[in-house]
């Protein structure tokens, strides 16, 4: 069944140490170890096996920048649909839909992970909220926010960066876009846990239930803030999504039906929320170990242009998402290597970030890369993150923030000793203890 | 239907004319429903991925005009492709004193 392109003659690849081909042979992306420290196997696989199948977790891992752009280039064949919605409580669909249906309002499947056609529609309803120049907008709501909730930890001394800053400032700025309750922080935290351990492949059946009781209550609480919007639409985008609607070419008016539009601002609040904390946790620990980034990040402080690059090139170097799911819909060649059909694959943008021969020295922060748009933390095609612009300048306002408030940022823990979130979908610091001073002038 | 009409010559050098075009589209749509290769506006003409960039034929480049400084942010994205007469396709408008305007697909960044 697996071809690889290291026997095809006229194709040789560079020889593999031992130590790669081991890798190869025995690891695992279910391995905590691996998922916490992922280049070595990354590169054995970019460079011995680039379509490779992950036994244990049953997936195929795309390891190449050219192999994901080229399964991101054609949504038919590399489902979205069928490779998301298998990953979901995968081995458990059954019971999570029951759970579902039967306290939290409903199953609604994520109408934003299907495929063209009815992909396009969906997404042509979602992209007027998001463009750069809407987002713009948004911006001195964001940074007010921001400052508020820096200014209460900035003399603070000492924090743990994720728990006490990166996530309740991402958590502060969603609740502001969406128009949710303030006080509402933990629960929030709670829920986006739950939404993600869906699609974790770290589950079992105990901790499935609980986070599908966590997502009916999360449901629950969407549903009755979408009803009010109904009636009363105010400036946020739960408004936004509940009465988005475009004008076809034939002159009808498309509109979002109510599970579609539960199901988008559900992902809304999580997609927009657990990966922006992701991208400020890694930049808290790049700015505690590298004296290097601390050094650009203040370049570029007051220079929009230079600080766009510095996020970008942050989110190329430290992918807040690790890896998203396809599904093959017929038997596929990808890379010289045979994919059956239905096969569950994940495209590791991880390891195409740090394809050597698109981003030289790819370990090393180098805002200054002439083809920074190249890299794949955003997907791409016609599943390109859809919030991206939000994004950029939610990390960006941050940065800013952080750098004119903070100085010293020091690790309060060993490097060895930080944890990351179990799972496959994202790369995620799960605490970060740090000491810091306020920065002055 | 609409009497605008624009020439785009795509990454491969194929020429493409296209008419009977409506004030409002931008490039990037009307390259998409014509199939005109290298374009491909991931983002949904948002001003957010630089997949629609093009170079604007000299002689148009007054009437277009520069970008601001959201779009000059994303083409900066592919500085290694970006030329003076670099724009972002979604961001270009069809208005009847474009009539005609002509542009080149600028090849992917590397």
């Amino acid at each position: 069944m697996e071809t690889q392109a290291a026997d095809i003659p006229g194709n040789a690849k560079p020889a593999l140490t031992l130590d790669e081909k081991q890798l190869l042979a025995e690891a695992t992306l279910k391995d905590y170890a691996i998922q916490a420290q992922p280049h070595d196997y990354y590169r054995a696989m970019r460079k011995g096996d680039p379509v490779h199948f992950d036994e244990k977790l049953g997936s195929w891992l795309v390891s190449r920048h050219e192999d994901i752009l080229a399964v991101q280039a054609d949504p038919i064949t590399f489902s979205v649909n069928m490779g998301y919605h298998t990953q979901q409580a995968r081995g458990m669909r059954e019971e999570f839909q029951e759970i579902l249906e039967r306290d939290g309002g409903g199953y609604f499947p994520d109408a934003i992970m299907s495929d063209p056609p009815y992909h396009t529609r969906i997404r042509k309803l979602m992209e007027n909220a998001f463009t750069a120049h809407r987002v713009k907008e948004l911006e001195p709501r964001i940074r007010d926010a921001v400052v508020e909730l820096l200014e209460q930890v900035a003399d603070k001394g000492s924090a743990d960066a994720v728990k006490d800053i990166a996530v309740p400032l991402t958590i502060r700025v969603i609740v502001e876009q969406l128009g949710l309750d303030h006080g509402m922080e933990a629960k929030i935290t709670r829920w986006s846990a739950a939404v993600v351990a869906q699609i974790s492949s770290m589950q079992n059946r105990e901790t499935m239930v609980e986070n599908a009781a966590q997502i009916c209550e999360l449901q629950n609480y969407l549903i009755s803030k979408m009803r009010q919007r109904e009636s009363q639409p105010s400036e946020d985008m739960i408004s936004d999504i509940v009465h988005a609607q475009i004008k076809m070419p034939d002159g009808s008016v498309e509109t979002l039906n109510f599970e579609e539009a539960v199901s988008l601002v559900r992902a809304l609040l999580i997609a927009g929320n657990d990966t922006t904390a992701t991208a400020i946790g890694n930049l808290f620990l790049l700015l505690a170990t590298r004296p290097d980034v601390v050094r650009l990040l203040q370049e570029s402080v007051d220079d929009d242009r230079r600080l766009t690059r510095f996020v970008e090139e942050l989110l190329r170097v430290e992918p807040p998402v690790r890896a998203l799911s396809r599904m093959t819909s017929c038997e596929t060649v990808l890379g010289g290597t045979t994919i059956p059909a239905h096969a569950h694959m994940l495209l590791v943008y991880g390891s195409g970030n740090d394809q050597e021969e698109v981003f030289p020295d790819p370990r090393k922060f180098d805002m200054d890369r002439p083809n920074l748009g190249r890299h794949v933390s955003f997907g791409g095609g016609v599943h390109r993150c859809v919030g991206l612009a939000l994004a950029r300048m939610e990390v960006k306002v941050m940065a800013r923030e952080i750098a004119r408030r903070m100085d010293n940022i020091k690790l309060a823990i060993a490097v060895e000793d930080i944890r990351y979130l179990p799972t496959v979908a994202t790369r995620t610091i799960e605490h970060l203890p740090i000491t810091f001073t306020r920065r002055v002038g | 239907m609409g009497n605008l009409k624009v020439t785009m010559t795509d990454v491969n050098g194929t020429v493409h004319a296209i008419g009977n075009l409506n004030e409002g589209e931008s490039l990037m749509e009307i390259a998409k429903a014509n199939g005109v290769e290298g374009i491909f506006g991931d983002c949904g003409g948002g001003c957010a991925c630089a997949t629609c960039h093009v170079y604007v034929d000299q002689a148009w480049w007054p009437k277009v005009g520069e970008p601001d400084d959201i779009e000059g942010a994303m083409l900066d994205m592919v500085a290694d492709v970006q030329r003076p007469n670099s724009r972002l396709g979604c961001q270009i408008k069809l208005r009847p004193e474009l009539d005609g305007i002509s542009v080149t697909v600028a090849p992917t960044s590397n």
